[in-house]
């Protein structure tokens, strides 16, 4: 699609589903991580599995006939670091980049200041840039290894597919039932633990929400301590 | 209606989702949001700064500002379809951070947040629904590094609820 209007509609009509889905579900990535760790409860992190499963298998499916348009920038260090800066971000924040618009969306001036600062810090990161020029800007990027940039290259389902032959749906439902193993492992503990299950059903992205229905005990303390 | 009467389950939402990300990876790319954000982050700056902005290299090597950049539009369309959820339900209501100690943590979560996305050239969506979906190595360096990020955000959480 090349007409830049009807890419911008596209996005915005799959951006408000994506909103009205994730508001009216309670849905959060952070919840997803840190519920799980904290509480050991996984409401959203089988949400998550469940919608990596089915996306692993429609991408690589795509992907083996030379379809879709897969990210492509040579990925390194950063990466590894970015991520984990963001990870600890998203925690103390109480939000990621969908739940920050979906409670600014709900009157939430938490997520709205989490939004603002995330704008700044993207800002600070670029005068940083200016200095140093790492990473590299995607237009210098290679695809090959790089040591001096700290650089692994470029690596994905229609690589490994065109360096081994083998059809990169194959490579998918590898990865989809290492993703199912993890959502069978998930059930398992949630049967096993049917006790703890009252402990907390979501609290991570709830503790920005006013609303305290279905937070109970453990989750509901995080909610009054942190009503980020 | 029923959708804005109860709490749909999330596995549910995020099975539509996932359907609906791959006929967008299809059109135009797979869902992500940091991308926009980079974009709207230059576009104010460039509203606020002028032609001055040209001064640094990181908003002409990597990042020109460009309103048609249509990953913008997801997350404005996110917040859309937040707030017609929101009010339907009638669950909108104007809310804040009553104590300091959260205030300071959210602007500090924020600006690791914006930091982490362009380090990374990724964020959290792009993670998840995008680069490990598509097996980009991307995907399992990133994936570690948000789960170790998370980890330790999670332990600072937990003191912080303690102290």
């Amino acid at each position: 699609m090349n007409n830049v209007i009807a890419q911008c509609l596209t996005a915005f009509v799959f951006g408000s589903v994506v909103g009205l889905l994730v508001q009216r579900s309670r849905y959060c990535n952070v919840a997803a991580l840190r519920d799980a760790m904290l509480f050991k409860t996984y409401r959203n992190t089988k949400a998550l599995l469940v919608a990596m499963m089915i996306l692993t298998m429609g991408f690589t499916a795509f992907i083996t006939v030379g379809a879709g348009k897969p990210l492509h920038f040579d990925v390194g260090l950063n990466t590894f670091v970015g991520l984990f800066l963001f990870g600890i971000g998203m925690v103390l924040a109480g939000a990621c980049t969908v739940s920050t618009w979906v409670k600014a969306g709900e009157g939430n001036v938490g997520a709205i200041w989490a939004l603002l600062f995330t704008f700044i810090g993207m800002f600070l990161f670029s005068l940083l840039w200016s200095f140093t020029y790492w990473p590299p800007a995607p237009s210098t990027m290679t695809g090959n290894f790089n040591l001096a940039g700290l650089q692994l290259g470029f690596a994905n389902a229609a690589t490994l597919q065109e360096k081994t032959k083998i059809p990169a749906v194959v490579f998918g439902a590898i990865q989809t039932l290492v993703l199912y193993g993890l959502y069978r492992a998930i059930l398992r503990r949630e049967r096993a633990g049917a006790g703890a299950q009252a402990h907390s059903e979501s609290a991570a992205c709830n503790a920005w929400a006013d609303n305290d229905k279905a937070v109970p005990q453990g989750a509901a303390r995080v909610t009054a301590e942190q009503s980020t | 209606m029923e959708l804005f009467k109860k709490t749909l389950s999330p596995v549910a939402a995020m099975a539509i989702i996932a359907v609906l990300n791959i006929f967008l990876f299809q059109i135009v790319g797979a869902w992500t949001v940091g991308g926009g954000e980079t974009m709207m982050t230059g576009l104010i700056a460039q509203m606020v700064m002028g032609d001055s902005l040209s001064r640094i290299p990181f908003w002409h090597v990597a990042f020109p500002p460009d309103p048609g950049y249509w990953k913008i539009y997801i997350s404005l369309g996110m917040l859309f379809g937040a707030v017609v959820g929101a009010v339907l339900s009638k669950e909108f209501n104007w809310h804040m951070p009553h104590r300091l100690s959260e205030w300071v943590m959210i602007t500090i979560g924020g600006l690791l947040m914006g930091i982490g996305i362009r380090l990374a050239f990724v964020c959290n969506v792009s993670t998840f629904y995008g680069l490990t979906p598509e097996m980009n190595l991307g995907g399992y360096l990133a994936i570690s590094g948000i789960l170790a990020g998370a980890w330790v955000g999670t332990w600072i959480y937990k003191k912080s609820l303690e102290g």
